[in-house]
Parts: C-alpha cells; structure tokens; sequence
C-alpha cells in the first residue's frame, strides 16, 4: 500500500524550492555590505515547472539553477543587494512556505479521514 | 537543503555587523587618543567584510564537529548537519580589520604632554559623521538580518506543525 500521493511528491519539491529561495535571499541579505557581492538569484516559474515534470518521471530532485541577478544598480563598491528586493522575497519565501505547509495538512487530513473512516 | 543553515547564515551576519558597530564604537571612544601601545596616535579602524565560501572554516569546523574536544572548545552548533552536498554556507566573515592610512590631524597645543617640538599634537582622524553613518548602515543591515531570522523561525515553526493533528 502506498500513503505517498502525487500532490505530497510535489508539495515535497515545492517546500524545497521556497527553502532554496529563502536560502537565497537570506545569503543576500547576509552580504549586504559585502564590498563585490552580486545579488543571485532563481527563477521560481522555471524550477517549479522543471520539479513537476521531474516528479511525474519519477525522477530525484535536482539541483536549484541559481544565478546572478541583473538589472539592479550597483554601489560604488561593487554590491548591488537590494534592501526592498530582498525584504520582499523574504516574505514571497516564508509565504510560498507556509502554503506549501497548509496544502500538506489538507493533503495528511484527507489520508486520515480515508483511514478513520469508520468512525 | 535546511532551514538551520539558512539561520546560520544570517546569524552571522548579525555577528559581523555588530562587530563592524563595535568598531566604529571604538573609533568614536578614542577620537581624542593621542596614545597607543604602538606609539603616536590611535588610527581609525575599518571591517572588511568577506562573502562565506563553500569551503569555509566553517564547514571545516563542522567537520570536526564529530569529535568531543571541537565541542568543549564551542566552535559550532552540533545542529543541522546535512551532508556536504548541501551545507552551502553562505552567510558572511569579517576578512581583516584594517587601519585607515589618513595621516593624523595636527592640533596646536603646546601646554600638550604630547606636543612635538613644533607644538602641534598629532589628532586621531576622525570624523564623527563618517562614524555616525557607518553605525547607522551597520544597525539597519543588523535589524535586516534579525528579521531574516524571524521569517527562518517562523517557517521552521510552520514545518513543525505537519506533525500535529
């Protein structure tokens, strides 16, 4: 008998993409006054799209293409993180999360009601 | 991938930056100092920051985490060990702390102890709004920082909850 469903496999890579752009933002931030630091960045859409396909295949997650950012203004010394760019991805990554937490409990409750359904 | 990592990284930049404000602290303290051990006046202190390799002391340290006096000496947190793979490290260290090379201000006070023979006492240089707007960029990137660590707790928080019913 298998408790994996479809929908966990891909909640499963879609927690680990918000935990990669976290990851991102957070390394950013870090290196805020870095002098030479260029912000990096993913494209979320693409790595989405690629894990779903990935998981339909059956295949292991790989690993996040993450890349420098361009079109930001850089600071005479070289740095060009973003104070706004990176607070707002913060919030993108904690929500995009916490989503991915709420549909997991749906996902659990829905193997539980099954289970209890007896009762 | 680890949300104790993410943590990780932005602990230290909250370290970094507070040393960075202890510095310029230092640097408001002995804007008068016309001594030092090394002789002539004191000289402004710069942090040069550094972006954390992925082979940084860290990961070594946490390497040798495994063995008992690692622990006793409290170079890491025994917490969140991934393997290499992913244990990206990629917070940031303070790589040097260097002496700004400005020549020191000249002051004519002869009555000085440190007076040379001419009469003029050789000043710290430094400028007390240089120091003001380094301590102001070091509290915000710090507040920054510290909020980073809110939003990693609060999904680490949200990860504990699949577990409850």
């Amino acid at each position: 008998m298998q408790i994996e469903t479809q929908l966990s496999n891909q909640l499963e890579r879609y927690l680990d993409l918000a935990v990669s752009e976290a990851k991102l933002t957070a390394a950013n931030m870090a290196n805020i006054d870095t002098p030479g630091y260029q912000t990096r960045g993913m494209n979320f859409e693409n790595e989405m799209r690629r894990a779903l396909e990935g998981v339909a295949r059956g295949e292991a997650p790989r690993p996040v293409d993450e890349k420098a950012v361009d079109g930001l203004i850089s600071r005479p010394d070289g740095n060009n993180v973003s104070i706004d760019r990176e607070g707002l991805r913060m919030a993108e990554a904690q929500l995009k999360f916490k989503t991915g937490i709420a549909l997991m409990h749906l996902d659990k409750e829905r193997i539980l009601n099954a289970i209890h359904v007896d009762k | 991938m680890n949300l104790f990592g993410l943590m990780e990284a932005s602990g230290s930049a909250m370290q970094a930056e507070r040393m960075r404000a202890e510095v310029v602290a230092a640097n408001m303290a002995n804007a008068e100092s016309t001594r030092t051990e090394s002789g002539g006046p004191y000289r402004r202190q710069h942090v040069v920051f550094a972006a954390n390799s992925v082979d940084s002391p860290f990961m070594n340290s946490f390497a040798d985490a495994s063995t008992p006096s690692s622990l006793v000496r409290g170079t890491s947190l025994p917490l969140g060990r991934g393997n290499s793979e992913d244990m990206i490290e990629a917070g940031v260290h303070i790589a040097q702390v260097i002496e700004d090379s400005a020549p020191p201000l000249k002051r004519y006070d002869p009555g000085h102890p440190d007076a040379g023979p001419d009469g003029y006492v050789a000043y710290p240089d430094i400028n007390p709004l240089t120091e003001m707007v380094d301590l102001m960029g070091a509290t915000r990137a710090y507040g920054l920082n510290s909020s980073a660590v809110q939003a990693e707790k609060s999904m680490i928080t949200a990860a504990l909850e699949i577990v409850k019913s």
